[in-house]
């Protein structure tokens, strides 16, 4: 029985939320139709506190509380003017503010853009808290977030929204308004592609330019960066999100340039557009200041958390320390066996991770897709040329090799060293959950290619939440959703048996929960992400059984 | 059961339903005549099983336990991943370094030899099963292998020596040791039994399809399995399942390699012929313990050469004091672990020709759940609580309300499993 709950104002007509839930092939389809946040703010926004609020990196004890101030017009962001300002902060156990349990004082100014970041600590684990600032008589919006369990602490449940590539040219943010209207969220995770580099005339949906970046050029500088920072977070539905949970967060290559590495990126002309070095020094400084994470530049962005002996949460860096990416998915220069993706500590980090016998699962924030997959035949030429677009890479010359060199693919040593340590020490219930290629699949980790068929024996899963607006498949084909790509789909699971679900077209958000007794990501596809009222669609949910390594299809979505 | 033969002062023969005989032996001056609605506590050892089959195609039976009561998801078994150092665990609660039974097999330098521990006497610490004997309980022990009996001995109060084993493999078929166990519960009706069903470790040993197909080890775990639900028909026949507790687990799973997955120390070692003659091999399948018998004065030196040409072998994961895995001096100097996919064969290359083995970490995950009718039993539950072999004594002595052996558990009891007692 298809399930369609409308709101009065949403432009979604009931005829078009039936298609796509057709198309996705669900038969079920739950519809979301929250307004936009800008249309129903709930708290104006104050000159002051312009860019809203956030929190971050739960721990159990303390959360990082961020938010930007606005003390002057000469204090715009990337303008580097401005007047140092003092700004308050509270964090209460109730939403109204009577129980203030913390409060301090941050000093910030053009020296970092404005932007203030706070450790508040002393919290209870486990407990909701609601925060605010105060900065020249204005008071910012309230956020709410939540600090994570007690070491060893047995969690009952952790639920976490996924989501990755939030291309604001592309479209609407939907996703995070969809997202923000729930109340079941212990954490937002966002896998990277937070924002993007180009200038309008770049990188958009399709040929739809649905909002023009400002700066209205490709991020160079630090002034670039910061401006492209502080209008994401002038997005209402951006906003609300931040202010409704706490985020953890990594960066893929899109917060720097296209397909970045340790010495340039594919979207970076070394010279012209300055040297690499400083280019991502800039980008990185920009995150540090603008995102709630528990990063400063020069430091390191990997990082771990946990959340009791339920799970951990592995975030991985895998632009900063990986080697330049082969020239085609034949490039000779694949096999080196000292290929790193991670660099020699980040990779001791994960392994050390994966092998902590204290947790249960163990989840990786991976930005870029670790499952093998090898490119199918028989694909015409333009489909090829448009995964091939899609990847942003050249179109493989022959089926059967990998398909994306971008991704672990194209570092296979490195990845054959992971998928050992699992192997060799039978850890179980190992999670990737990946972001970066505007799709939605659910995967398998083959002990062995080449028995996998027979035995189905498997090191772990990766679940891959699609993009919030950037391109997909159809997108680039320029077909509609659920047609062209399906074959092309049905081509690459026949092709990768442990490829268990793919969806090349939506765009969206994916939920996961997280019990003792199994792993299930929901997702959800957007109706039109050119559309700023577009509904959100339950699409599928596949499920993780504790201690099997293997995806099924769920029975239903997470209640 | 009919047929009761012979004497009643040690042994005991009793004919089964089905026409064979079971010889049990019994302690002399065990309580008999107890309340029928008594606690019953089983503990069966699907021995060498993987977590990931039991299911519904392959263990019927055990699945429908695990989806009826308890299952652990996480649950492990404990270095040395072989089959006498955890039902050692199981039965005691503490770590080989205190109960002296840290493998198999080990170099006896008191005897100059490698030997199973499979003595009375290899057992240093107190057993579960001698300390509910010392409040009046009884206890029984039906173990499918020869060294298990071996070694746990005449500590219960009722016995079953394993008959007949088979040749090569030194175990009693399930079906055999079933009718054993429901002989004896029938006769004896002992408060705690603790069991070891032998039939799908010694078929994975031996299972040339392995990597693969598996098709032996899977037509023994179908087999297992009917054991399995043998005994679980036949305590509900008998009116004893609504007061039963069963633990049904694993002491340690199996992993298969191809004959081109083999380490050979001795063949490392060869050489350094100064290496080769100091140091004796324990050889335990997915593990090699290596004791120094050379010059005392070059021992640290040697074991740390040693330790780099081993570890240099691709076949092999991880080199490591005893200490470190808790361990103690039983274990020799140096424990050596292979990679999954991989074997040991010591002395020779050729000494180790089974393709199914354990003993190395790829083989600690284990099936281990909490089912049977007692009003205890938590329902329909997954936890994902780190169960080890080592936890099944403090939680046996729970439900019997035993106190911890003086030092105390190294496990600890799997509350999760249970409803809170009103």
């Amino acid at each position: 029985m298809n399930q369609v709950v409308n709101a009065p104002d949403a432009q979604l007509t009931r005829r078009r939320a039936l298609q796509l839930a057709a198309a996705t092939g669900t038969g079920l389809a739950a519809v979301a139709a929250a307004g936009p946040a800008a249309a129903t703010p709930k708290h104006p926004s104050s000159p002051v506190f312009r860019h809203g609020v956030a929190s971050g990196d739960p721990l159990p004890g303390s959360v990082l509380l961020w938010t930007r101030v606005t003390p002057s017009e000469a204090a715009a962001p990337g303008s580097g003017a401005g007047p140092d300002a003092e700004v308050s902060w509270e964090v209460a156990a109730d939403a109204g503010f009577r129980r203030v349990v913390r409060r301090g004082v941050a000093r910030t100014g053009r020296g970092r853009d404005h932007t203030v970041k706070v450790d508040a600590g002393g919290l209870s684990p486990a407990t909701t808290y609601w925060y605010r600032f105060r900065c020249r008589g204005a008071t910012s919006p309230v956020g709410r977030t939540r600090t994570a369990p007690a070491p060893g602490a047995a969690v009952p449940r952790l639920r976490m929204a996924v989501l990755s590539c939030a291309n604001l040219q592309a479209g609407w943010f939907s996703a995070y308004r969809h997202l923000a209207a729930r109340t079941d969220l212990d954490v937002v995770l966002h896998l990277g592609d937070y924002l993007y580099e180009y200038g309008p005339d770049e990188y958009q949906a399709g040929d739809v330019l649905v909002r023009p970046h400002d700066p209205p050029r490709e991020t160079v500088t630090l002034a670039d960066y910061r401006r492209r920072h502080a209008q994401y977070k002038t997005d209402p539905d951006l906003q609300a999100l931040h202010a409704a949970a706490p985020w953890v967060v990594t960066w893929d290559d899109h917060e720097s340039a296209n397909d970045a590495w340790s010495g340039g990126a594919e979207n970076h002309t070394e010279g012209a557009e300055g040297a690499w070095r400083a280019r991502r020094a800039a980008a990185q400084q920009a995150y540090a200041e603008w995102m709630p994470v528990r990063y400063e530049p020069g430091g390191q962005l990997y990082r771990r958390l946990r959340f009791g002996r339920l799970a951990s949460l592995s975030m991985l860096d895998l632009r900063t320390y990986r080697d330049q990416q082969a020239s085609s998915p034949v490039d000779p220069a694949l096999a080196a066996p000292d290929r790193t993706i991670t660099g020699p500590d980040q990779l001791q980090f994960l392994l050390d991770g994966l092998g902590d016998p204290q947790v249960q699962w163990k989840l990786v924030g991976n930005p870029v897709m670790i499952s093998p997959v090898r490119f199918p035949n028989g694909l015409e030429s333009r489909t090829v040329e448009s995964i091939a677009t899609l990847l942003d890479l050249p179109a493989p010359p022959v089926a059967g090799v990998p398909y994306n060199v971008d991704q672990w693919d194209g570092y296979p040593a490195e990845r054959g060293t992971v998928l050992a340590h699992l192997r060799d020490r039978a850890i179980k219930d190992t999670v990737f959950l990946t972001g970066d290629i505007h799709s939605g699949w659910a995967c398998e980790l083959p002990s062995d290619p080449a028995t996998y068929p027979l035995t189905r024996d498997s090191l772990g899963v990766e679940l891959v939440c699609t993009s919030v607006t950037s391109d997909n498949l159809d997108d680039i084909l320029g077909t509609r959703p659920r047609t062209t790509s399906l074959a092309v789909e049905t081509a690459i699971k026949v092709n990768n048996p442990h490829v268990k679900y793919l969806d090349f077209d939506s765009h969206g958000f994916s939920v996961l929960e997280l019990t003792e007794a199994g792993a299930q990501m929901d997702w959800f596809v957007l109706t039109d992400r050119t559309d700023p009222r577009a509904a959100a669609v339950w699409s599928t949910s596949w499920r993780v059984a504790a201690g099997t390594n293997r995806v099924t299809r769920a029975q239903g979505r997470l209640r | 059961m009919t047929g009761e033969v012979l004497s009643r002062r040690r042994f005991l023969q009793l004919t089964t339903a089905t026409g064979g005989a079971v010889v049990l032996s019994t302690a002399l001056g065990a309580p008999r005549a107890r309340a029928a609605d008594r606690l019953r506590v089983y503990v069966l050892v699907v021995d060498g099983t993987r977590p990931d089959e039991v299911t519904p195609q392959l263990m019927p039976r055990l699945h429908r336990l695990r989806t009826e009561g308890t299952w652990y998801a996480q649950a492990r078994s404990l270095p040395v991943m072989e089959t006498i150092p955890n039902h050692v665990m199981m039965m005691t609660g503490v770590r080989p370094d205190r109960s002296g039974v840290p493998a198999n097999s080990v170099y006896d330098r008191a005897e100059a030899t490698v030997r199973d521990l499979d003595r009375p006497s290899d057992l240093r610490f107190p057993t579960l099963i001698e300390r509910l004997n010392a409040t009046g309980r009884t206890t029984g022990t039906v173990l499918s292998k020869e060294y298990l009996y071996g070694i746990f001995g005449e500590r219960a109060t009722h016995r079953w020596e394993p008959f007949p084993v088979l040749p090569v493999t030194g175990h009693a078929p399930d079906v055999a040791t079933t009718n054993a166990l429901l002989a004896m519960v029938d006769h004896a009706d002992p408060d705690l039994v603790f069991v070891n069903l032998g039939d799908t470790d010694r078929v994975g040993h031996s299972d040339l399809t392995g990597t693969s197909l598996r098709v032996a080890r899977t037509l023994a775990l179908r087999s297992t399995d009917l054991q399995v639900g043998r005994f679980v028909d036949h305590l509900r026949a008998t009116g004893r399942w609504a007061s039963s507790v069963l633990l049904v687990l694993a002491d340690h799973s199996m992993d298969w390699s191809l004959p081109t997955g083999v380490v050979s120390v001795s063949a490392v070692l060869r050489g350094r012929p100064d290496l080769h003659s100091s140091v004796q091999i324990a050889q335990n399948g997915g593990a090699d313990l290596l004791y120094w018998t050379g010059p005392a004065d070059r021992r640290a030196a040697g074991l740390a050469e040693v330790r780099r040409l081993v570890r240099a072998h691709p076949g092999v994961l991880s080199v490591h004091a005893p200490r470190e895995l808790r361990l103690g001096p039983e274990a020799g100097d140096l424990v050596v672990y292979c990679r999954a996919g991989w074997r040991f064969s010591d002395p020779e290359v050729l000494s180790n020709p089974i393709p199914g083995n354990h003993g190395h970490p790829a083989t600690e995950p284990i099936p281990f759940l909490v089912a049977g009718g007692h009003p205890l039993v938590r329902r329909g539950a997954v936890s994902g609580a780190p169960a080890r072999t080592i936890d099944v004594a403090p939680t046996v002595g729970a439900l019997f309300g035993l106190g911890a052996p003086r030092g105390g558990y190294d496990g600890v009891a799997r509350k999760e499993a249970f409803q809170a007692r009103r």
